[in-house]
C-alpha cells in the first residue's frame, strides 16, 4: 500500500504521462460508427415477450377498480400482471422506499404503472391497453410546492409533504445585514427539465436454468437494478444478474427508478412466464415517468459593504420532486450547500426545503441541483453589482474563493483553481471592451437585436461527499499473452469514463492502450462498486483503477528484475517495454516479463479499492467538510437578443474550468461541449410543462433540446490544479459543464435587455415580457 | 404482403404487413439493428436511412413503400474493414459519445456530401438540424463532417 502512495505521489508531481493527457477518442467509438454497438434492444431473442405498464391518466387519485376483461381477450396477450402478483417487496424506490412499484390503491402523479400487460407483439399489448378501464375517485392534489408546504395542503403522502429541511448557519447573518450598505432581496425560479437521454429506457429479462434471473438493460447502476428487481421478486440478490448493455445516454434518470422499472417489470413476466421478456419504454412513456430536473424557486437577500465586499447572505429554496422522493433529499443538499455561489461571506444562513407534490417525479439530473442554485446566486451577484454600481466580473473577483478562504460550511479553500479560471476568462472573453461596447451597440441601434455579455462563476463539491459512500471497485487482470482486462461495475453511457479508467491501467501497467480493454459491467462477475453517479468515475473509480494495476505492476517488477538482472527499483514499465532506467537499451518486452510470471505461477489479477476520506457536516448548522475537494469553472456568455421575436442567440461561451487532472483531453473536449450545451437548453429553451399535473411536453416536438444550429462557439481552457481525493489530482468533471450557463446567459440577457432575469428557460414569450418592462422603465 | 427492395447492396425479399414500418421491419425482420428508435415520430433523426441515397426517418417511411427500391443502413458504409471516410472522421474527431445518435448522424453526413461534396460550416449544421445529440454538443460532429469532407484539417 505505501508503494502504491508512492507511486501516486510520483505521479502526481509529475508531467510525464505516457497515456494519460493524450487525446484518446472513445475506445468503443468504431463499434458505434459501423452501427455494431450492441444497446439492449439490439439483442432481442426471437421469441420474446413484450412488456409494458397501464400507467394512470390522472395525477392524484384512489384506484376503485380495474377492468381487464376486454384487454384479456386480445389475441397475443400472455399474461396481465398487478401488485397482487408480485412475490417479493412492491417498491421501485432507488434509494427511499416510497414508491410501489405498482400501484395498489392509489396513483400520486399522471403516469405511475398500475398493471402490466405481457403479449406476444408490440401491437397487441398497446391495444390491450387502450382496453383496460380504470375506476378512479379524483383527490385533491397539489402542483405548487409553495402551496404544498403549507399545513392544510393536500397530502402527497401520508407524512407530511415537507421531505427534507436542510440547513445554513454560519456566522450571524442578521448582524452582517446590519453591517451592510446595501441590502437586495429578489425570488428566483426554474422549471422542470428533461435530459432525455437519446435511447429510451429498455430491460431484457430472461430466465435462468436455476431458477434466477438475467436482466440486461440501459441504465447506470445495475447494483441498484439487481437490488430492486430481486426484492421485488422476492428471490436473493445472487440469483439476480445485471448486465448493462451499451447506454445511449444516462445523464441521471438512468441511475434513478425508470431502469428499475423497465427491468422489473420484463423479470416479473419472465419470471412467471418462464420466457425471456422485453420493456421498451417510448419517448413519451419515456418523458412522462423519467427523472427530471427538479423545479426550484430560490429566494436570495444579500448585504454588501458600498465597495462590494459581501457580508451577509440569506437563502430559501424549495425544491419540487414531484410525487416521490427519489434523490431530491440529496439535490437539496447540493443545492444549498452551493447556494451563495463561490464566494467568501462571512455571515450566511440558508433554509432548503424538499417538496413533494402531484406532479411527476424528479430525480438525478446532470448538475443535481447545481444549476439551479447557481443561476439564483449569479443573477443575484449581477444585481447586487447593478445596485453598487460595479462592474459584475469586479465584484466576484472581489469575493471570490482563494486558498484559505472559508466557504459557507466554514470549511477552508485549499487551492486557487478558481481565481486562475477567472483569470483566464477574464483576459480571454474580452470582458472590458465587449461590455461597453455591447452598451454602446444598444444605445444606438435601430434594429431589432440587443447584445448583451454576462459572467458566471461555480465551484462543485467532488463526486458524493454527503450523498454517500464514495468507494470504488476496479479489478484489472493480465492473460497470458500480456492482453490486460478490466472489469468494474463502474459504468459509460457516452461519459467516456471508460476510457479514462482504461487510460489509467495502461499508464500504470506501461503498456500500450489496444492491449488493454474494458469488459461489460456485470453483476455477477464483480462486486458493487458504488454508484455511477456524481462525476466520480475518473477521479475515484480511477483510484480504484491506479491500485489494481500498480499492484500487478510490482508483482511483475519483481519478475522483470531477474530478467534484467537490475535491481527491481530500476525497472521501468513504458510503452509495452520493461527495462533498466540505467541502462534503457537492457529490455525486455512487457509480454515477456507476463510470460515468465505465468511460468513461475504468479496470479496477475488484482481487485483496487479506493474510498475517500469521509466528509463530515453538522446537520443543524451545515458547518463542517462536506466535499474533499471542488471543481471550479468561471465562464463568460455572449448573446444576441431579438427584441421583435423574443428569441434569444447564443453567440460565444469563453469558459475556462479546473479539472485538477487531464486525463483524457478529448473526452474532456466533449464533456465541456455537450454540458454547455445541455446548459445553455435550460438557459432558453427546456421547459417541461405540467399543466395539473398531467404532462404536456412527452416528445421533441413540444420539448425543444438544442440542434445543431443553436449551438453557440465554444472556447475553453482547462486548468490543472491538482485535487487531493482523485486519481493523480484528477477532479469532478463529467457534470460540472452544465452548471454555470444558465447563470452567465441569462445575466447576458439581463445586460441586453437592462432588466433583471428572475425565471428560466428564457422562452421568446419570457424575453417578450422583459422587453416590455424595459420599454416602462 | 412481401416486398423485394435492395438493402446495402444485398437483394431482400421479406414479408411485411401494410402498416409496418420501415424501421421495425430493418431492425426485427432483417436484424439491421444500427439504425435506432428515437422518438417515433420523425423529431430526432435517429432512424435517417438513405432510400434511393435520399435520407429518409424510417421510423415514418412504410416498409412497403421501399419496394423495388435501394435502402442503405449504417451497416452498409463501410466496405469491409475499410470505413467510410464520415465513419473514419467521427472516431477521429472524438464526435461519438454514448452512440446512439451516432448511425443517424453518420448517415445525414453521407447524404448532405453526396449533394454537396464541400459544405461550408453553416451549411453543415442547417443540414444535420434534424439529428438531435444530447452528449456532443455537436461540434466535434461538425467537424467530423467537415474534415470528411476536406474541408479542415483532422484536429491535432
Amino acid at each position: 500500500m505505501a508503494e502504491v502512495e508512492k507511486q501516486v505521489e510520483r505521479l502526481l508531481n509529475s508531467k510525464d504521462f505516457v497515456v494519460i493527457g493524450k487525446g484518446i477518442a472513445r475506445v468503443d467509438s468504431l463499434e458505434a460508427v459501423t452501427g455494431r454497438l450492441a444497446f439492449t434492444g439490439d439483442l432481442l431473442p426471437s421469441n420474446v415477450l413484450y412488456v409494458r405498464p397501464v400507467r394512470s391518466t390522472v395525477p392524484h387519485a384512489l384506484i376503485k377498480d380495474i377492468d381487464f376483461s376486454a384487454a384479456k381477450n386480445i389475441p397475443g396477450i400472455v399474461g396481465i400482471y398487478t401488485w397482487r402478483d408480485i412475490p417479493g417487496i412492491n417498491d421501485a424506490g432507488s434509494l427511499i422506499p416510497d414508491r410501489p412499484f405498482l400501484a395498489v390503491d392509489k396513483v400520486r402523479h399522471y403516469g405511475e404503472a398500475m398493471a402490466i400487460i405481457a403479449g406476444e407483439r408490440p401491437e397487441a399489448v398497446d391495444e390491450a391497453i387502450g382496453l383496460v378501464r380504470v375506476e378512479y375517485e379524483r383527490l385533491p392534489a397539489v402542483f405548487d410546492p409553495v402551496e404544498a408546504m403549507k399545513p392544510d395542503a393536500p397530502k402527497v403522502h401520508d407524512k407530511g409533504n415537507i421531505c427534507r429541511h436542510m440547513k445554513i448557519r454560519k456566522g450571524d447573518v442578521e448582524k452582517g445585514f446590519q453591517e451592510a450598505d446595501v441590502i437586495i432581496e429578489n425570488t428566483y425560479q426554474t422549471e422542470f427539465i428533461d435530459s432525455v437521454p437519446p435511447e429510451p429506457e429498455i430491460g431484457l429479462a430472461s430466465p435462468d436454468q436455476d431458477g434466477g434471473i438475467t436482466c440486461i438493460g440501459s441504465m447506470q447502476n445495475p447494483f441498484d437494478v439487481r437490488w430492486k428487481v430481486a426484492d421485488i421478486l422476492g428471490l436473493p440478490q445472487e440469483k439476480v444478474r445485471v448486465i448493462q448493455a451499451a447506454t445511449g445516454g444516462g445523464f441521471g434518470p438512468k441511475s434513478d427508478e425508470t431502469p428499475i422499472d423497465v427491468c422489473a417489470y420484463a423479470a416479473l413476466v419472465a419470471y412467471k412466464t418462464g420466457r425471456s421478456a422485453v420493456s421498451i419504454m417510448t419517448r413519451d412513456e419515456a418523458m412522462v415517468t423519467q427523472a427530471k430536473r427538479h423545479k426550484f424557486i430560490i429566494k436570495n437577500k444579500t448585504g454588501a459593504r458600498s465597495d462590494g465586499r459581501l457580508v451577509a447572505w440569506e437563502s430559501t429554496l424549495i425544491e419540487d420532486t414531484g410525487a416521490y422522493i427519489s434523490k431530491g433529499h440529496l439535490v437539496i443538499v447540493r443545492a444549498i450547500f452551493h447556494c451563495a455561489g463561490p464566494y467568501d461571506i462571512p455571515n450566511v444562513k440558508a433554509d432548503g426545503y424538499c417538496v413533494l407534490t402531484n406532479n411527476t417525479f424528479a430525480g438525478s439530473t446532470r448538475g443535481f441541483g447545481a444549476p439551479q442554485a447557481f443561476f439564483a446566486a449569479e443573477r443575484q451577484m449581477d444585481e447586487l453589482a447593478r445596485k453598487l454600481g460595479m462592474d459584475p466580473f469586479e465584484l466576484r473577483l472581489k469575493n471570490l474563493l482563494r486558498r484559505g478562504s472559508k466557504t459557507i460550511t466554514s470549511a477552508e479553500i485549499e487551492d486557487d483553481g478558481l481565481a486562475m479560471c477567472a483569470e483566464w476568462v477574464y483576459n480571454n472573453s474580452e470582458w472590458v471592451r465587449k461590455r461597453r461596447e455591447y452598451e454602446e451597440f444598444n444605445r444606438k441601434t435601430r434594429g431589432p437585436i440587443r447584445k448583451g455579455i454576462g459572467v458566471a462563476m461555480i465551484y462543485h463539491g467532488n463526486t458524493l461527499g454527503p450523498e454517500g459512500e464514495d468507494f470504488a471497485y476496479v479489478d484489472v487482470s493480465v492473460d497470458k499473452d500480456g492482453k490486460v482486462s478490466v472489469r468494474t461495475g463502474l459504468t459509460d453511457f457516452g461519459t467516456g469514463a471508460a476510457t479514462g479508467l482504461l487510460m489509467i491501467v495502461a499508464e500504470e501497467l506501461g503498456v500500450t492502450l489496444d492491449k488493454v480493454r474494458m469488459e461489460r459491467p456485470d453483476t455477477s462477475k464483480v462486486q458493487n462498486p458504488g454508484p455511477t453517479v456524481a462525476s466520480r468515475v475518473t477521479a475515484i473509480g480511477g483510484r480504484a483503477a491506479q491500485e489494481a494495476a500498480s499492484k500487478i505492476r510490482e508483482k511483475l517488477k519483481g519478475v522483470a528484475a531477474e530478467m534484467l538482472g537490475c535491481p527491481s527499483e530500476r525497472v521501468v514499465f513504458r510503452e509495452g517495454r520493461v527495462y533498466d532506467s540505467e541502462n534503457p537499451e537492457n529490455k525486455v518486452s512487457f509480454e515477456e516479463v507476463v510470460s515468465q510470471a505465468y511460468r513461475i505461477g504468479l496470479e496477475l489479477k488484482e481487485t483496487g479499492y479506493y474510498i475517500a476520506p469521509p466528509t463530515k457536516w453538522d446537520e443543524e448548522t451545515g458547518q463542517g467538510k462536506p466535499y474533499n475537494q471542488y471543481t471550479y469553472g468561471a465562464e463568460v456568455a455572449e448573446v444576441e437578443v431579438d427584441v421583435e421575436t423574443g428569441l434569444v442567440k447564443v453567440v460565444r461561451i469563453t469558459c475556462a474550468f479546473d479539472v485538477g487532472r487531464i486525463v483524457n483531453p478529448i473526452g474532456l473536449k466533449d464533456v465541456v461541449h455537450g454540458g454547455t450545451i445541455m446548459g445553455m437548453g435550460q438557459a432558453i429553451m427546456e421547459r417541461f410543462i405540467h399543466e395539473d399535473g398531467i404532462v404536456l411536453t412527452d416528445n421533441f416536438s413540444t420539448y425543444w433540446i438544442p440542434t445543431a444550429v443553436d449551438s453557440p462557439e465554444i472556447i475553453y481552457h482547462l486548468i490543472e490544479s491538482p485535487g487531493p481525493a482523485g486519481a493523480y489530482g484528477a477532479k469532478a468533471m463529467g457534470e460540472i459543464p452544465v452548471v454555470p450557463p444558465p447563470a452567465a446567459i441569462s445575466n447576458a440577457v439581463a445586460h441586453a435587455l437592462g432588466v433583471p432575469v428572475k425565471q428560466i428557460p428564457l422562452t421568446p414569450d419570457r424575453v417578450l415580457e422583459l422587453v416590455k418592462r424595459a420599454g416602462e422603465t | 404482403m412481401e416486398i423485394e427492395f435492395t438493402l446495402n447492396g444485398v437483394r431482400k425479399r421479406v414479408q411485411v404487413e401494410p402498416n409496418e414500418l420501415l424501421l421495425n421491419v430493418l431492425r426485427e425482420k432483417l436484424y439491421m439493428t444500427g439504425t435506432k428508435y428515437g422518438c417515433g415520430i420523425g423529431e430526432c433523426g435517429a432512424c435517417t436511412v438513405l432510400l434511393d441515397g435520399e435520407p429518409v426517418l424510417s421510423c415514418l417511411v412504410l416498409a412497403a413503400d421501399v419496394d423495388g427500391r435501394e435502402v442503405t443502413t449504417i451497416e452498409g458504409l463501410a466496405r469491409g474493414e475499410e470505413l467510410d471516410e464520415v465513419q473514419k472522421a467521427f472516431v477521429e474527431e472524438g464526435a461519438v459519445q454514448c452512440g446512439f445518435c451516432t448511425p443517424g448522424f453518420i448517415i445525414t453526413a453521407k447524404s448532405l456530401l453526396m449533394e454537396n461534396p464541400n459544405p461550408s460550416e453553416e451549411e453543415v449544421r442547417e443540414y444535420i438540424k434534424g439529428n438531435l445529440c444530447r452528449c456532443t454538443g455537436y461540434m466535434n460532429i461538425v467537424k467530423a463532417i467537415l474534415r470528411a469532407a476536406g474541408v479542415i484539417p483532422q484536429t491535432p
